[in-house]
Formats: C-alpha cells, structure tokens, sequence
C-alpha cells in the first residue's frame, strides 16, 4: 500500500526553481532517503510532504486523511523548563507513555528522566525527541537529519530501530548527510532522480 | 481540545515568569502608585479605577507577550499542525488558559484593590467581573497581535495591536461610569459579554491562519 505520493512536485523561490517535477512514492515498510548537498531543498521537500510547505506546483497524495505521521525537524520540540518525562507527558496517554518509558530505557535515557531537559545534552535531546516520534506508534515516520549529534553507538542504535519499524510495516522517509545502514531508496535532488 | 486544555496549562503553570510576572506587576503598579504621590482618599477616589485599568492593559500586554513564541522557536507548532492540521484549537486553548491562569487572579487583584483603598465603586462581584470580561478582550486582541510579529520579536505585533485595545479601554470607562450612577451596567456587561464570545470564537481563526503563514 502506497502510504504517500508525490505527483510533479516543483518548487520555487524567487523564480529560482529548488525542484522540478519530482515524483516518488512511499509505501508500507518501506524507507526512502533524500539526498543533497547543503540548500538542495531536503527539509522543503519534507515539509512539502507534511503539508506544512505549500508546492508551487503539484501534489502530494495520502493514502488516507487520517494517516498517523510523526515528524522530527530541525527543532527538537523540547521544552526546556520541563524533565524528559514530563516532555513525553504533554503528548502521551497513560498507556502511550508506558511505551515512550520502554523507549527511554531503549536509548539510556532513564537516569536522566527527572532532570530538566535543559540539563541535557544536545545527543541526549535529539534522543528525547526520536522517542517522541517513535512511541507515537506512526504509519509513518519522517525524519530531517535524524542522525545529527548523535555518537556511534546511539546512531547504530537509532539504525537498529528504525530498520525494526520497517520491518513492521511503518514507511520512513528521512534526509541525512551521511549514508545510513538502512536498506532503504534514494532519492538524489542534485541527480534528480530515484 | 481537552487534551490541549490540560497540556497548556500544564506548560503556563510550569513556566513561573510568565504568570507570576504579570500578577506581580498588577500588584506593585496597585500599591505604588498612591504611595508615590501625595493624594487625599477623596481625589484617591476620583481616580484610583483608572489606575486598575491602565494596569489591567499593561499586564495583559505583558501576559500574552511569550504566548506563541516559545512554541514557534521549539518547533511545537509544527508538531500541533501535523495533529491538528490546524491551529484553532491550540490558539483557543491558549487563550482560554491564559485567561483563566493569569487573567481572572489580575481581576481579583484588580477587585481586591478597589475595595482595599477603600474606592470600591460598586459591589465586588461586578467589578471583577467587569475586570475578566476586559481580559478576555484583551488577551484576545494581545494574542492577534503576538501571531502577527512572531519571528520578529512578539512584543513589536502586541505594540502594533495596541490601538485595537483602545475600544475595550472605552467601553470599561462606559461601564465604570454606569457602575457609578448606577444606570445601565448590566447592558454594558451584556456587550462586552457577547463581544468577548465573538472575540473568542474568530480571533482563532485569523490567528491560525497568521501562524500558519508563519511557519510555512
């Protein structure tokens, strides 16, 4: 099942077109990665995707109105005056946020769950913020450089996982500098093609 | 909306500046003013209502001033946009939290006062009343004017939606002087009461429609 798909996508600012009728799709379990240097339009295209960012011209299509999507931009969302669990509260139930406490073991985060996420490191917030986006339990995930600011161990780790949601079904779509151990498609904005 | 209700105030109850600054504004601005200046209770009673509405304005300027900001720079707008496709809801709850957090405690200060300094112009329940529909009004208009500037410094859009809030500053005088001959009050409040529902129901709509502009 195609979870989302772009149809022409083109975008411009000033006249000066960023992308030009890219067309791709995303379906169920399965990733794809955007590639391109510095002011290709990576994060554009994302927000585009989100329906954040208004295409100059084309579509993009969901397979339904109410598909859950979890976003991580380059703003990790995190209130500083509040502790890690206290962060993971403001959006959870009480039965998603026994989820989101497994995930804070998962990522070494539990001996510093009462601490101001102030405190934190910028490797320990970016970890805060991916386990937002992965106890939302989403059909998809999309991710702007999910592997900034992260050291080896957690940036195999966020591998490891992000290969396990694909394996049960959640489409991802991500950008990232670096090539990820993700089997996943490419997309390259400066090749222009998938 | 509940779950938004019970996570903003959530968020204002846990950043302390941002209600307790406003209240104590209120209360310093209350007692320092006919202490810096030489008044008997006669002249102080002529004025001092004047006094609570110049410090009603000035604390619902200060209270709304952080209202999206913070939000805007942490990228929780953009999380809420995905949720709610929308962001209606979110300004609606905002406000409603902001004016039951900080607004009604500035309108009982503001109550309190007048009948501490003994210049209480009518019963205690209509002068407080009277205080939180003026905050409900003007936090709504403050809110509109901290959308419109927010990557610019909020408190430039709250500056620029000043001259909206001198309307509300008329009508409190009109209610004021009713109060006070004892004539008409409940017509006024009647007004301001269904101004402040029509003030509620579309400034989120215009607001989410500026947000939203902001963070495309």
């Amino acid at each position: 099942m195609t979870l989302v798909s772009a149809q022409n996508i083109t975008y411009s600012i000033n006249e000066n077109k960023l992308f030009h009728n890219l067309s791709f799709g995303v379906n169920a379990g399965e990733g794809l990665h955007i590639k391109g240097g510095n002011g290709s339009g990576k994060s554009t295209l994302l927000r585009i995707i989100l329906g954040i960012t208004t295409p100059t011209k084309g579509l993009i299509k969901r397979c339904s109105e109410d598909l859950k999507i979890s976003y991580l931009g380059h703003k990790n969302a995190i209130k500083n005056y509040l502790t890690p669990i206290e962060n993971l509260e403001l959006l959870f139930n009480d039965v998603e946020i026994k989820i989101a406490y497994e995930w804070l073991y998962k990522f070494n985060l539990s001996h510093v769950q009462d601490e101001l996420a102030a405190s934190l490191s910028f490797g320990q917030q970016k970890k805060l913020a991916l386990i937002r986006v992965l106890a939302q339990s989403p059909e998809l995930i999309v991710l702007d450089e999910p592997f900034v600011g992260l050291d080896q161990t957690a940036a195999d780790q966020l591998n490891h996982f992000l290969e396990e949601q694909l394996s049960e079904g959640v489409g991802l779509i991500f950008t990232s500098h670096i090539n990820p151990k993700i089997s996943c498609k490419v997309l390259d904005l400066e090749a222009k093609n998938v | 909306m509940f779950r938004l209700l019970k996570t903003e105030s959530f968020k204002l109850s846990n950043k302390l500046k941002s209600w307790l600054g406003p209240l104590l504004i209120m209360v310093l601005v209350l007692i320092a003013f006919p202490l810096s200046i030489d008044i008997s209770q006669y002249d102080l009673e002529k004025f001092y209502f004047s006094i609570i509405v110049v410090s009603l304005l000035m604390t619902s300027f200060v209270a709304t001033e952080g209202m999206f900001e913070e939000d805007f720079e942490d990228g929780s707008l953009e999380q809420e946009f995905l949720i709610e496709k929308d962001f209606y809801k979110l300004v609606l709850s905002k406000i409603l939290v902001y004016v039951c957090l900080i607004g009604i405690p500035i309108a009982f200060i503001g109550a309190l006062f007048s009948f501490a300094n003994g210049v209480a112009i009518g019963s205690f329940a209509k002068v407080f009343l009277l205080l939180i529909l003026s905050n409900l009004l003007l936090f709504n208009l403050f809110a509109f004017g901290n959308a419109l500037s927010i990557n610019k410094g909020a408190m430039l859009g709250v500056l620029s939606s000043l001259p909206l809030a001198l309307p509300v500053i008329i009508l409190l005088g009109r209610a004021i002087r009713s109060i006070q001959f004892g004539d008409g009050f409940s017509s006024i409040i009647a007004l301001m009461f269904g101004l402040g529902l029509i003030l509620s129901a579309m400034m989120p709509l215009i607001i989410s429609a500026a947000l939203k502009t902001h963070i495309d």
